[in-house]
């Protein structure tokens, strides 16, 4: 055993070459602020490269799929500093990941754009990315941005009768940026807004915020995690009576809050989440595969997206048949749109084979469709769940 | 591959560079005025944000954008970060070290919250970016067809010249500029050391009544260590944001992060010595960075030997592995090194040496 040990590991500190293998970076936020989030998320992506690896792996020679994980801790340096050795020292052809819109923003600009690297992101749904390239096509993403989800919100509000509405967000960028466009969709359609206000996460109470909100109206847009403020301040507002129903954005969506606040206090909440068409096809078979694979909450938020974003980065590298990070960007465009033979998740040998064959493919995923616009966007599908029976219960906003 | 390593080396001067920098300005302070400064992230993020909202270009986001030259960006910096630490110093340095370590904490807390909830300025929570980073900033449109580019060619040879350089030309330019800037303020700083304004320092901060009953006034030159201090602090932000290319209120300024990692760096590397400020930057930055590679690497061997383990649990904990161990090593090197890698060495005053030399 230790003689094999070491043999190892001189081999591995020799050369990195020795294993022609297809290695793909992935930053993720293992530590800081949203692990719980991270850690499903992780789970689907290792599924998918499980997936590529057993029914044939990438190319003719049948070459190992490799994730190069790193850790971006949710932070701008982290991620620069993450994502700068995944390029130059793994030398990897191309990113999945990262999680959190400010780190993707900055490893984009600050490292991967400049170096000519495919980013596609699992999760970062900060409109600012929809406009920050200039000239190049090299950052994509599989979570849809927050314009999408504001505006479904700020139509869900108004479709259930509510024309006044106070909003209470999370002074992070996540909330401040969903929070925005809620709002101005909402006014827009004839809402009115009779509070907007920033809370700071993490506090220990909010009853002085839910109060002031609270003389406005009866109903709160409430945008924040369920980890950091989003419990706290139901609970205030529910102790005190300020507000009859809330609206929230995925950040909420959670077993833990049906603990906390108890079931029979939910009448009046609705949250929604970046969802599947769970009547798809890639829905269907994303529930298909992931049966004892060991990911429970297979529609939670952006599960699907980085399982979908890990198998559509090697059908993309399988495509451009090389894994030359120059040639992935129009690769990604290609597999992911019509014309071309539909692939779902896990189906990796029927891909392989078509592609062999030189025909186009058109993979659907279990979180949509995801047909890049020409930003590297996705257009979002987006459910509303509330409480029935002591569970959260989720329909889809068409 | 190899150059690969090579960019990440030139990465890693580059980071440790900005942070040798921070470390330098915290010298002062600390290792000659005996200040107790924990609000390192403040100075650093006023530094960020005056250079970023000065140089960046028009955006509907925050205010301005006023695409100002870049040297003139990281100027306002170091102005503003020592006009605030003038502001602070009048009204706090009377306190004594641990008081003064109190109110500025708060005090880095209050600029952090001002950024982010002056949306109408800073772009709130979600920051500024697009920020223009030294040399690779020549490469953008907006500063090749205008001075002082615009008098050697014309944008469209200046678009063809940067369309065939690889795509990493400006990162050893931009190490380089980062390497010097910390050199220049090294001598300066180590000129000032060992000048009659350093022993005064000295004194202030080891005996402050016998210095004030030597007709020093102390005060001002307390509140002169936290300005000089805080304007190179100032600067390092401006280089930090330049580094990142975006920053934002909440975690890029997170005080574990800068605050924490700069005092670890200037105590290991020894405080009062300017040398030593500089070699703990660059150690611990080295060890903060590659540890994770060095991690990843181990447990790759660990999965090839015992290929019938389940390593799974072992790969998805690395993250927290990495910070434990760095903590563990962190304390060691401290408990080894309890003065610092490079302690503090007086300079001997004019007067000793002639003695010296005529003993």
């Amino acid at each position: 055993m230790r003689r094999k040990f070491f043999t190892t590991l001189a081999a591995m500190l020799c050369s990195s070459a020795v294993i022609a293998d297809v290695n793909v970076g992935n930053p993720m936020a293992i530590t800081g602020p949203i692990p719980d989030l991270v850690a499903p998320m992780v789970k689907a992506i290792d599924l998918a490269v499980k997936h590529v690896n057993e029914q044939g792996g990438m190319f003719a020679a049948g070459e190992s799929y490799n994730m190069v994980r790193a850790d971006t801790g949710c932070d701008p340096a982290g991620a620069v500093d993450a994502v700068t050795k995944l390029i130059n020292v793994s030398s990897v052809s191309a990113l999945v990941g990262p999680v959190c819109s400010g780190g993707t923003i900055a490893q984009a600009q600050s490292v991967s754009i400049p170096a000519g690297v495919v980013t596609l992101s699992v999760s970062a749904s900060s409109k600012d990315i929809t406009d920050m390239e200039d000239g190049t096509d090299l950052v994509f993403r599989t979570a849809a941005s927050d314009a999408y989800q504001g505006v479904a919100l700020a139509n869900l509000a108004l479709a259930k009768g509510l024309k006044d509405i106070a909003v209470s967000y999370a002074n992070d960028d996540y909330n401040a940026a969903i929070a925005e466009v809620f709002t101005k969709a909402y006014t827009s359609a004839g809402g009115t807004i009779t509070a907007n206000e920033a809370h700071e996460p993490d506090k220990a109470s909010y009853r002085s915020e839910v109060a002031t909100l609270g003389n406005t109206s009866d109903n709160l847009a409430l945008f924040a995690y369920y980890g950091s403020s989003g419990i706290t301040i139901m609970r205030n507002a529910l102790e005190t009576g300020a507000f009859a129903s809330f609206l929230g954005a995925d950040g909420m969506l959670s077993d833990e809050v049906i603990e906390q606040i108890g079931a029979e206090n939910m009448g009046g909440v609705t949250f929604t989440t970046s969802a599947s068409d769970d009547s798809s096809v890639g829905y269907a078979a994303w529930a298909a595969v992931t049966e004892g694979s060991g990911i429970e909450n297979i529609g939670g938020p952006f599960v699907p997206n980085s399982y979908d974003a890990a198998f559509m980065m090697a059908l993309a590298i399988e495509k451009s048949g090389s894994d030359n990070r120059a040639d992935i960007a129009e690769a990604l465009r290609s597999i992911s749109k019509a014309p071309g033979t539909v692939i779902l998740p896990g189906e990796w040998k029927k891909a392989k084979a078509i592609l062999a064959n030189g025909g186009d493919i058109n993979y659907e995923g279990g979180a949509g469709p995801h047909d890049f616009d020409k930003n590297g966007d996705v257009m979002g599908f987006f459910s509303q769940s509330s409480v029935v029976n002591g569970a959260w219960s989720a329909t889809l906003i068409k | 591959m190899d150059a690969g390593i090579l960019l990440y080396v030139l990465s890693l001067l580059t980071v440790g560079g900005i942070y040798a920098i921070f470390a330098l300005g915290l010298n002062v302070q600390w290792g000659f005025a005996g200040l107790f400064n924990v609000g390192i992230a403040g100075f650093a993020a006023i530094g960020a944000y005056t250079y970023a909202l000065l140089t960046t270009a028009g955006s509907s986001y925050h205010l301005g954008g006023f695409g100002l030259p870049l040297p003139l960006g990281m100027a306002a910096g170091m102005v503003t970060s020592a006009f605030v630490a003038g502001i602070i110093g009048i009204v706090c340095i009377r306190l004594r070290s641990d008081y003064l370590a109190i109110a500025t904490i708060g005090i880095a807390e209050i600029i952090k919250l001002i950024f982010k909830n002056e949306t109408e300025i800073t772009n709130g929570p979600r920051g500024i970016n697009r920020i223009p980073r030294f040399w690779e900033h020549f490469s953008e449109e907006r500063f090749y067809s205008s001075w002082p580019l615009s008098w050697f060619g014309t944008p469209e040879s200046w678009e063809g010249f940067f369309d065939h350089l690889p795509n990493w030309w400006w990162q050893p330019f931009f190490a380089g500029t980062v390497l010097i800037v910390m050199l220049v303020i090294y001598v300066m700083l180590e000129r000032a050391r060992t000048s009659p304004w350093g022993r005064m320092m000295t004194a202030i901060r080891e005996n402050e009544p016998a210095a004030r009953a030597s007709g020093k006034n102390v005060t001002a030159r307390r509140i002169e260590a936290f300005v000089i201090g805080a304007a190179i602090m100032g600067l390092a932000g401006a280089l930090f944001a330049q580094h990142l290319r975006l920053i934002e209120p909440t975690n890029t300024f997170d005080p574990s992060k800068v605050t924490f990692l700069v005092w670890v760096m200037l105590i290991l590397g020894g405080s009062g010595n300017n040398r030593g400020a500089m070699l703990g930057a660059f150690l611990i930055w080295t060890i903060w960075s590659a540890s994770e590679l060095l991690i990843t690497g181990v447990i790759d061997v660990l999965i090839y030997t015992f290929d019938g383990v389940d390593m799974g649990p072992l790969r998805t904990r690395a993250g927290f592995l990495r910070m434990m161990l760095i903590g563990l090593l962190l304390q060691v090197i401290l408990q080894k090194f309890p003065r610092g890698i490079l302690p503090e060495v007086r300079p001997a005053s004019p007067k000793g040496i002639k003695t010296k030399s005529a003993g």
